[in-house]
């Protein structure tokens, strides 16, 4: 296995009585994707900042190739890419422009910059607009600008804070190509989304964050059955057992009992499928292997967000 | 630099316009002032009040708005601070643009002065007008950063108002631009000292009149410097909670 080249240990951060985040552990590897889940609130914003460097930890500590990320703050922030959800690119410059000045803001300088920022708009597909305004991109393109612009110092650690959000469908399959592509290259990206699917297939590891700690970690196959077990039943809504299967598998000690428009989803074990079966013969309902939505649900029942 | 018309000329003409209404029009009613022994017509007063007005205002409301800009809406801040610049880099940058967009300003309300000078209309040692866009960027710098402190804690960008109509105006007003005041009460006297403002329309004034601006060089540096120290350190307290939320 290769060494990480991001490490955090028992990562802390609290707001006045309000811990916000609750020793978090995580790592990421060369060529390799970990994806940051959780609901809104659930700390996932507050540890990105920290990873990098916008507030300090109350405890814990962050290594960046071996080395202390409060030590050596300046040398750390080199090796890594920002590329933040909202909109940052300055509209004054082209977007060729907006590559080479952001690049301008790291020492030592990148070598040969004009042949990187070519490299970049070239694989990236930003050519034909090099000398307009960003003004002129659409928001598929104006998000492979802000990831390039994140890239062009070439870091080795990136930092992904929803880079599909508010694309379309084929605007952000161009995004998980390009972060595939990335990877390839060998860089160790930290991701977070709210998109299920998109978490499932671009990550290599999660971390599911909830009120502020580690709920579960590792591959993401892993994660699903460390929180949901092996299968989801869906009840229609029309279904006459509907509330009676509810109370039964309740009653069995099933936590994660979601409606969705009328719908019922539970993950359940083997175990209690089999027996389920047994019990309802008249009733229909469908299984299907639990995925991310489901984790998400359910993460969002037990802190109260989601009836 | 696409848009350099729309930022340099209209706030460029703001004092230009003050000139012609104040200096040219209102002056027509005023007799001569006595300024340090030597008789002054008001819109030779005025074109030093004039350099200290710009002086002021350029840099405190590029500060107020524009950096409110790239803070808030625009996040051309969070951009950066992704990179290896820190955020007093940021500020400072802010304290210095503003400063320079003074300069550019005063330098184009100078060479409007200089012509104003050649029609008659101010008697002034022309000579001087180039020592002023540097006396302003020194007093701008001040300006700049007490603007972003106020930028750094409005809750939105309507509650500019505040700053920008019951600090920016008093404060150019009460500093002998447009009008001499001269304070009975000590206390008073020793506040004006400590207002840049006040000092760069003097040092301006002394400089454009008698060639020399007396005791106002070392009063807009110490001004400067007791402005700029603290405003500086607070502006940076205040955007690093504001902006990194720490």
């Amino acid at each position: 296995m290769t060494t990480a080249i991001l490490a955090a240990t028992g990562l802390t951060k609290s707001y006045g009585n309000r811990v916000v985040v609750d020793h978090i552990d995580l790592s990421c590897r060369r060529g390799t994707v970990l994806g940051l889940l959780g609901p809104n609130g659930a700390g996932k914003t507050t540890t990105l900042r920290m990873l990098y460097g916008f507030i300090p930890p109350d405890d814990g500590s962050i290594y960046y190739a071996g080395k202390r990320f409060s030590e050596n703050r300046a040398e750390a922030k080199r090796l890594i890419g920002v590329c933040t959800q909202d909109d940052s690119l300055d509209y004054d410059f082209t977007v060729a422009q907006n590559l080479l000045i952001y690049a301008s803001y790291f020492r030592p300088r990148v070598d040969d910059l004009k042949a990187r920022v070519a490299d970049l708009l070239d694989g990236f597909e930003l050519a034909p607009y090099a000398n307009a305004s960003p003004h002129v991109l659409s928001g598929g393109f104006i998000r492979r600008l802000l990831i390039a612009r994140s890239i062009v110092h070439q870091p080795r650690v990136l930092f992904l804070d929803e880079p599909t959000t508010g694309l379309d469908p084929s605007a952000r399959l161009d995004v998980w190509e390009l972060i595939d592509r990335m990877r390839a290259e060998g860089l160790a990206i930290v991701l977070t989304t709210h998109y299920m699917d998109e978490a499932e297939r671009l990550s290599d590891e999660l971390l599911v964050i909830h009120e502020g700690r580690d709920v579960a970690h590792g591959e993401p196959h892993h994660v699903i059955d460390t929180v949901l077990g092996d299968h989801v039943i869906i009840v229609p809504r029309g279904e006459p057992a509907r509330d009676e299967i509810a109370t039964w598998l309740q009653a069995r000690g099933a936590e994660q009992v979601a409606t969705v428009l009328g719908e019922l989803r539970v993950p359940v074990s083997k175990e209690d499928l089999v027996e389920l079966t047994a019990r309802f013969t008249d009733a229909t309902w469908q299984v299907r292997p639990p995925n991310l939505d489901d984790l998400f649900i359910a993460l969002a029942r037990r802190n109260g967000r989601f009836e | 630099m696409r848009n350099w018309r729309t930022a340099v000329i209209p706030p460029a003409m703001e004092p230009v316009i003050f000139f012609v209404a104040f200096g040219i029009g209102f002056g027509g009613y005023i007799e001569d002032l006595d300024y340090r022994g030597v008789a002054i017509n008001y819109a030779t007063y005025v074109s030093a009040g004039l350099i200290a007005y710009t002086g002021f205002g350029t840099p405190y409301y590029e500060a107020l708005y524009a950096a409110y800009v790239r803070m808030f809406y625009q996040k051309t801040w969070d951009g950066i601070l992704a990179t290896q610049v820190e955020l007093p880099s940021v500020v400072w940058g802010e304290i210095l643009w503003g400063a320079v967009r003074g300069m550019v300003n005063i330098s184009i309300v100078s060479a409007v002065i200089a012509v104003f000078d050649l029609l008659g209309v101010v008697e002034v040692k022309v000579q001087f007008l180039v020592f002023m866009p540097f006396l302003g960027f020194v007093a701008g710098c001040a300006f700049a950063s007490f603007a972003l402190i106020f930028t750094a804690i409005v809750p939105a960008i309507d509650h500019m108002n505040y700053p920008v109509f019951l600090i920016g105006w008093p404060l150019s007003l009460v500093s002998n631009t447009f009008f001499p005041i001269e304070p009975q009460s000590q206390a008073l006297w020793a506040l004006m000292q400590l207002n840049p403002v006040y000092q760069l329309a003097e040092c301006a004034r002394g400089l454009l009149v008698l060639g020399n601006p007396g005791p106002h060089l070392i009063g807009l540096l110490g001004a400067t410097a007791l402005f700029l120290v603290p405003c500086t350190l607070l502006s940076v307290r205040l955007t690093r909670r504001r902006v990194l939320g720490d």
